[in-house]
């Protein structure tokens, strides 16, 4: 069993030292697999080889992201809460994409569209001289007089982290004198090697600071940890005669205090989930639905049936599995033999990644490459159902080209000219735009939902049709259009030359 | 100066320079910085990765160990293999608040390969130090010191008497920077001058920049941001400069900027053919009444309301220039105004006195406050009769739908508009200024 999630200390641990992440390797899913020994590895390992997992490490890499835009993304999309970042300026330039995600993400939903609430403290050389805690309470009082927020999250910035500002002790301190919650979260761009972390230490706060903690069980609630994606689990749910609690993005400070009385926790990307609904169980007794995420029918399958034997609703979930498959069959049939033959390519977030391969197969396109961000060879919970990569290889086959590149814009050219691929699903910006200078239609993936479920696999499946007859437009931009790279890249084979 | 809370920011930090990078053909940003910091200026500036900008630019993406020990052993690393990797004709370090405040000894790291002949150029863009209005400058400044200087043999001070030097709308930070410089070329070579243009993609690139010294003097139109760089000028090569304090829009402006250059030109004895370059001037500006007249006709005859007021939210040169241009060719009145580009104190005495000159009859209310979530309250308090617009960001859309303004987003961020080409300097430029503002109004049309 893994190690129990640690509440007490206020900064999270990062992702590789919970979990063994990677952010560069090279090979195919049944050896990452092995490698990743997720049972071993959620076992201790032991000591020896047991838990190796080798990454690579070259002498280039172009920009990422940061932890701290991912606890913008989040906290800083919580309905009736402030964040407010204790940092130069520049940090604040993420509330723009930030901002447009939310005001859609709010719209989709249903809610009244807003702007994004992000107070920056604009920290300046002197403050790095003489610290800014005033700066901090000054900024935390405008939020106050501005919103009157049910709670306001603190982001770290780089320059805080390094000059040693004490902002748990001012959260303490403004906590006490306002009576909500006002949450540190250490999320500084140096501190992990991969942005996720950023995820996990918005999820640490809200654990600490706001889940409630002598809840009032509520039998039909689960909590679904997703993004700003479109409302597809509530019908999906409602056939079970559950409710639905979406968190973090676009929830109230309220949705967030209530996950502690939920029946159950679900996620559709373990990357995601994997910390929040872990502590949720270990901390607060919440059930983590440990099953294959909701892609395709063997995953859609086994993630209805355990989260209805958790919340004790087999007969509905059998009654809504058959029904389901009995719909989009036909659908499905036909989408098959218009895809026959097509070669598509993901990129994408780690687990997400496994979830997508799984619907494209289920449509017969044809998946021999991929490329993820970032590699986590167990979860939190160390719950071998919930080995994503495992069950991709085991009910869908292999994946030859299966790399994790930091979103390393590079390496993708080299991975594309290996096997061409007829289009690419790209979720995150930065990639498309190359696989566009390559005349390769991309869909961007907005809406994280699309794929989910039985109806994700015909949403998927059409998506890739309207992407394929855009081919012509990017075989333009490829005739005209000259890359950045050298003629000594463009005809390297290996995208890891440099590392080996 | 010490910074005060910001609240919807409408610049970003000294990284955000980047984009003056990007901006030269052929030339290769090089971060050394935390892994998010291209990512989050790209983001703010939004479709602006360019050549290899943004989230693609080289980068050594700091770690903890990084922090501890110093990066510039990962630093070098990556300069020599980015030249493996990528083209480009010129090298620009930009440092982050990391390497800032560790303290990152990259200029010598630079030398290493300056030595072997590589053009490449270091600036310190800490975020913490300084906003990428002045960071702009410090980005051209270092490229003159460490790279134009190194070819002063072959292009000698002051050489070409009819060569001037631009320096106007920052690249990404002006979302209408293509199209103004652009404008600004063409107006210009049309008087006659070779003209500079150093970014975009009517700039000749690198042998550009090798050239600046040729220049007979420089041309800065900007109120503040980039008076650095021809200050600098002045002092090294001599080159004195022509100033226009704010963006020429419509055709008092124009005339007045294109006129004033002209009589400068003329004292730093520059052989132009004036008639000629005189005579252009009336023919555009001709053109352009032509249009004003047909815009008469439609002010005057639509029946259903028509903006008769507005408040502009931008930097010190389109808060000044929009003004102007709004009020005296359009019939819009400027109220209250608010300058949100942390201009330096130095800098404001002038641009009030600058938006004075508008009327001799009006006051026009100016504040100068980088906290846009402050100016938003403001105007939420201020009530005239009459219909209302707003020129601002993206930011300012909600608070235009809450007061039933017009809404025209002529400002960064920019995320309900796709600006590509389009300026709004000049004769043109005031045209397209009118049909953005009066399409808005047509929408609301039934």
């Amino acid at each position: 069993m893994q190690k129990k999630i640690n509440l007490d200390i206020s900064e999270v641990q990062p992702r590789e030292q919970r979990l063994g992440t990677i952010i560069a390797w090279d090979g195919d899913i049944k050896e990452l697999h092995r490698q990743s020994n997720f049972s071993g590895r959620a076992a201790g390992c032991g000591s020896g080889d047991g838990c190796r997992l080798c990454e690579l490490q070259g002498p280039f890499s172009q920009g990422s992201v940061c932890s701290e835009q991912m606890v913008e993304c989040q906290a800083g999309n919580v309905r009736d809460a402030v964040l407010i970042q204790h940092s130069p300026i520049g940090c604040g330039a993420g509330q723009v994409p930030y901002n447009s995600i939310y005001r859609n993400g709010l719209s989709m939903r249903g809610h009244k569209v807003e702007n994004i609430r992000i107070i920056n403290t604009n920290l300046t050389e002197e403050d790095m001289v003489f610290g800014a805690s005033d700066k901090l309470r000054s900024a935390i009082d405008a939020a106050w007089l501005r919103y009157k927020p049910k709670a306001i999250f603190i982001a770290t910035s780089c320059a805080t982290g390094i000059i040693g500002e004490d902002i748990e002790s001012i959260a303490r301190e403004k906590q006490e004198e306002l009576g909500v919650p006002v949450i540190p979260m250490a999320c500084e761009g140096f501190r992990s090697k991969h942005w996720s972390t950023g995820f996990d230490a918005t999820q640490h706060g809200i654990l600490r600071q706001i889940v409630r903690k002598n809840p009032h069980k509520q039998e039909d609630l689960v909590n679904v940890i997703n993004l700003w994606g479109s409302d597809v689990f509530t019908p999906m749910l409602a056939n079970l005669n559950l409710k639905v609690n979406y968190v973090i993005d676009l929830a109230s400070v309220d949705d967030l205090a209530r996950m502690s009385e939920a029946a159950a926790t679900v996620g559709f990307c373990y990357t995601l989930s994997s910390y929040l609904a872990t502590a949720l169980e270990q901390h607060f007794g919440v059930p983590e639905v440990k099953a294959p995420m909701p892609y395709g029918f063997s995953g859609t399958d086994a993630w209805l049936r355990e989260l209805a034997r958790v919340t004790h609703r087999e007969e509905l979930a059998e009654k809504y599995i058959a029904s389901e498959h009995s719909r989009v069959r036909p659908r499905i049939k036909k989408l098959k033999e218009k895809l026959r033959g097509v070669k598509g390519y993901v990129a994408t977030g780690s687990a997400y990644s496994h979830g997508l391969i799984q619907v494209l197969r289920e449509l017969n396109v044809e998946v021999n490459g991929s490329l993820v961000f970032h590699h986590d060879p167990v979860y939190d919970s160390g719950d071998d159902r919930e080995d994503s990569l495992g069950h991709l290889l085991k009910n869908y086959g292999n994946v030859e080209n299966f790399h994790v590149s930091n979103r390393q814009q590079y390496q993708l050219y080299a991975f594309s000219q290996k096997v061409h691929p007829d289009f690419m699903l790209i979720r995150h910006n930065g990639l498309a735009p190359l696989a566009s200078r390559l005349g390769i239609p991309a869909a961007p993936l907005g809406d994280e939902h699309i794929a989910i479920g039985y109806q994700g696999i015909i949403n998927l499946g059409e998506t890739i049709l309207d992407i394929l007859a855009r081919k012509k437009f990017h075989n333009s931009i490829k005739t005209h259009v000259k890359l950045p790279y050298t003629d000594w890249w463009l005809k390297q084979k290996d995208a890891y030359i440099l590392a080996r | 100066m010490a910074g005060k809370m910001i609240e919807q920011e409408r610049y970003t930090c000294a990284i955000g320079a980047l984009q003056s990078v990007v901006a030269i053909p052929k030339a290769l940003p090089i971060l050394h910085s935390g892994p998010g910091c291209g990512m989050m200026v790209r983001g703010f500036f939004e479709r602006s990765t360019g050549y290899a900008g943004g989230s693609t630019s080289p980068c050594t993406n700091f770690s903890e160990s990084e922090v501890v020990f110093g990066g510039i052993d990962k630093l070098r690393k990556i300069i020599t293999n980015s030249y493996k990797i990528l083209n480009s004709d010129l090298q620009v370090i930009l440092t982050g608040c990391t390497a800032g405040i560790v303290g990152d000894d990259i200029d010598s790291l630079a030398n290493e390969f300056r030595e072997i002949g590589r053009p490449i150029v270091t600036v310190e863009t800490a975020g913490f130090k300084n906003n990428n209005f002045v960071a702009h400058g410090d980005v051209v400044n270092a490229i003159i010191d460490q790279y134009t200087n190194k070819f002063i043999d072959e292009n000698p001070v002051r050489s070409e008497k009819r060569t001037v030097n631009l320096f106007a709308s920052i690249p990404y930070q002006d979302q209408f920077w293509k199209g103004n410089l652009r404008t600004y070329k063409h107006l210009l070579e049309q008087l006659g001058f070779k003209v500079h243009i150093l970014f975009g993609p009517e700039s000749a690139g690198v042998t550009e920049w090798q050239q600046i010294p040729r220049a007979n003097f420089n041309v800065l139109v900007s109120p503040w941001y980039g008076q650095s760089i021809v200050e600098h000028l002045k002092n090294i090569y001599g080159q004195p400069f022509f100033k226009f304090p704010h963006i020429p829009i419509g055709a008092n402006e124009t005339e007045k900027f294109l006129y004033t250059l002209l009589s400068f030109a003329e004292e730093n004895d520059t052989p132009l053919d004036y008639k000629k370059a005189k005579l252009f001037i009336k023919h555009e500006s001709a053109a352009y009444y032509e249009e004003l007249d047909n815009l008469a006709t439609f002010l005057l005859e639509f029946r259903y309301g028509l903006p008769n007021y507005v408040h502009i939210i931008h930097d010190a040169g389109y808060v000044v220039g929009l003004a102007k241009f709004l009020l005296h060719e359009t019939g819009i009145v400027p109220k209250e105004q608010f300058i949100v580009d942390n201009t330096p104190e130095k800098f404001q005495q002038d641009i009030r006195t600058d938006l004075k000159g508008i009327s001799t009859k009006k006051n026009v209310p100016l504040l100068f406050e980088p906290d846009a979530g402050k100016v938003q309250n403001i105007i939420r308090d201020i009530t005239y009769d009459g219909r209302g617009l707003l020129i601002g960001s993206g930011w300012d859309k909600e608070l235009s739908k809450e007061k039933h303004f017009d809404f025209l987003s002529a400002s960064v961020p920019s995320p309900y508009r796709l600006v590509l080409c389009t300026g709004y300097a000049g004769f043109h430029g005031g045209l397209r200024v009118m049909e953005d503002i009066f399409n808005t109004v047509l929408a609301s049309y039934r």
